[in-house]
């Protein structure tokens, strides 16, 4: 019933386009992470303006669909700035995963420091510390700890998500399935092939997300 | 330590991908950009990773004439006219249909391919033979394609369940879960012929389809398309376009 001779031979063709999923996954997850725990500690600290600020970018995006993102970006600002035409898909695909990540990762980091123990806080300022080292050494630390498990789910999101980039001319894992499917037609072999690929790459991490986890309990292990 | 080095290299790559962007942007005059879909059979897919087909093989033969280098661009049917209108590609080589709305925007060339709209239906399924028997019906149509439109201009347009699909309307109305589809005739004769999905054309085709190069409408744009229509009309002549029509619909889709 299934053709397995032509999902092995469609194997090697569709791994060929992994990297290239990976890579725009794996560099908007650094630069999301990065955003996404100024925004978590503006919005925690109150900084003024800076704060409404905040406020403003997450609710825009996480408001808004990330393909009418994608498309806004790369193919409606373009029509205005036309310098912008200078952005390729590949960089429009991270950049929009960027920011639209990390409007909800700042959520789950801000819950992560909101959870800590005000004593904590208390203790650490009355020793003399300043908000950024009682950030730095008491805070994130441990913010870490708890707002892993969710940040492994928006990274395990953001791979999946990446598949949009075939609508701004980038060939990923899941443009190249599409095309290969087209000439086939053999939907059910092409698809479910993709889908086991996506699979094992998730399990792969989620055996990596459990050694992190492991690794961050140390201090907690009696 | 360690992670601020492997940040920095991340941060060297991605502005690495940023700059060979900026000059990926600036094309040459004598490359032309193509957009399609890659997921349209037989004029534009894939196999084993290599591009293949009906439009692929008429933008080479027009590279060949205009000394153009061809460099073909795959992006969801749905992305390309924005595309085409930022700048990002210079034509769509799709079977593209010339109608009112989109000769109001972009410079066509003369048509290259002729067809009609056809409605396609689940072998076995006797109940629909023509457009005018989908009243009541669920119609698949693909999103951003003019089928739609041709299909609202018929009488009978308020019954017809149209929905519109990103891609995979052949699975579905073989699987059942729409009625009927609606495409050019010669890619559906075409699917049903070389692919085995069961599914049977239902009647006569009900529109003239014209279908042409659509480029931007501006200077440069008018410049490419009239290099290109001239390209066209060579290939025309020569008969090189009947042979290229031949090799994958073994009849002539190129004349009226």
């Amino acid at each position: 019933m299934l053709n397995l001779e032509y999902m092995w031979g469609l194997l090697p063709v569709l791994l060929s386009y992994l990297p290239l999923t990976l890579q725009m996954a794996t560099i908007a997850m650094v630069f999301a992470l990065i955003l996404a725990c100024l925004l978590a500690v503006v919005r925690v600290s109150r900084v003024p303006v800076l704060n409404g600020l905040s406020l403003l970018f997450i609710s825009f995006f996480r408001g808004t669909p990330l393909l009418v993102q994608l498309f806004l970006f790369y193919y409606g600002l373009p029509q205005v700035i036309s310098s912008l035409i200078a952005i390729t898909g590949v960089t429009a695909a991270v950049l929009g995963l960027t920011l639209h990540f990390s409007a909800y990762m700042a959520e789950s980091i801000r819950a992560a420091i909101v959870g800590i123990d005000r004593s904590q806080t208390e203790a650490a300022l009355s020793i003399g510390m300043t908000q950024s080292q009682l950030m730095r050494r008491i805070i994130l630390p441990q913010a870490t700890r708890v707002a892993t498990p969710t940040l492994m789910n928006y990274f395990i999101d953001m791979i999946k998500a990446t598949s949009l980039a075939f609508t701004l001319g980038v060939t990923e894992l899941m443009g190249a399935t599409q095309k290969e499917a087209a000439g086939s037609f053999l939907y059910l072999e092409a698809f479910l092939l993709v889908a086991l690929i996506y699979w094992v790459i998730v399990e792969m991490l989620s055996w990596g997300q459990r050694r992190l986890e492991i690794y961050l309990n140390k201090a907690y292990q009696r | 330590m360690r992670l601020t080095r492997k940040l920095n290299i991340t941060l060297t790559a991605l502005s690495l991908s940023i700059a060979s962007g900026v000059f990926a942007a600036t094309a040459h005059a004598d490359t032309l950009r193509v957009g399609m879909s890659g997921g349209y059979f037989p004029f534009t897919f894939v196999e084993q990773d290599e591009l293949k087909g009906f439009e692929i093989d008429v933008m080479n033969a027009v590279g060949e004439i205009t000394g153009d280098d061809i460099e073909f661009v795959t992006a969801s049917f749905s992305g390309l006219a924005g595309m085409l209108e930022s700048g990002r590609i210079d034509t769509i080589a799709n079977q593209i249909t010339i109608t009112p709305e989109r000769e109001a925007k972009y410079a066509f060339t003369e048509p290259y391919v002729y067809d009609g709209a056809q409605v396609v239906v689940k072998a076995g399924n006797d109940t629909i033979e023509g457009v005018e028997d989908l009243s009541g019906k669920s119609v698949a149509v693909n999103l951003g394609s003019n089928y739609e439109q041709l299909l609202r201009e018929q009488p009978n347009a308020d019954e017809i369940d149209i929905r519109t699909y990103e891609s995979n309307i052949e699975q579905d109305v073989a699987l059942g879960r729409v009625e009927a589809f609606v495409m050019d005739r010669v890619s559906a004769t075409q699917v049903i012929k070389e692919k085995g999905l069961p599914l049977e054309l239902a009647g006569q085709p009900f529109s003239t389809i014209e279908n042409a190069l659509p480029f931007r409408d501006d200077e440069a744009g008018r410049e490419q398309r009239d290099r290109v229509g001239a390209a066209l009309a060579e290939l025309r002549e020569s008969g090189e376009l009947r042979e290229i029509s031949e090799k994958w619909f073994d009849t002539d889709i190129t004349q009226p």
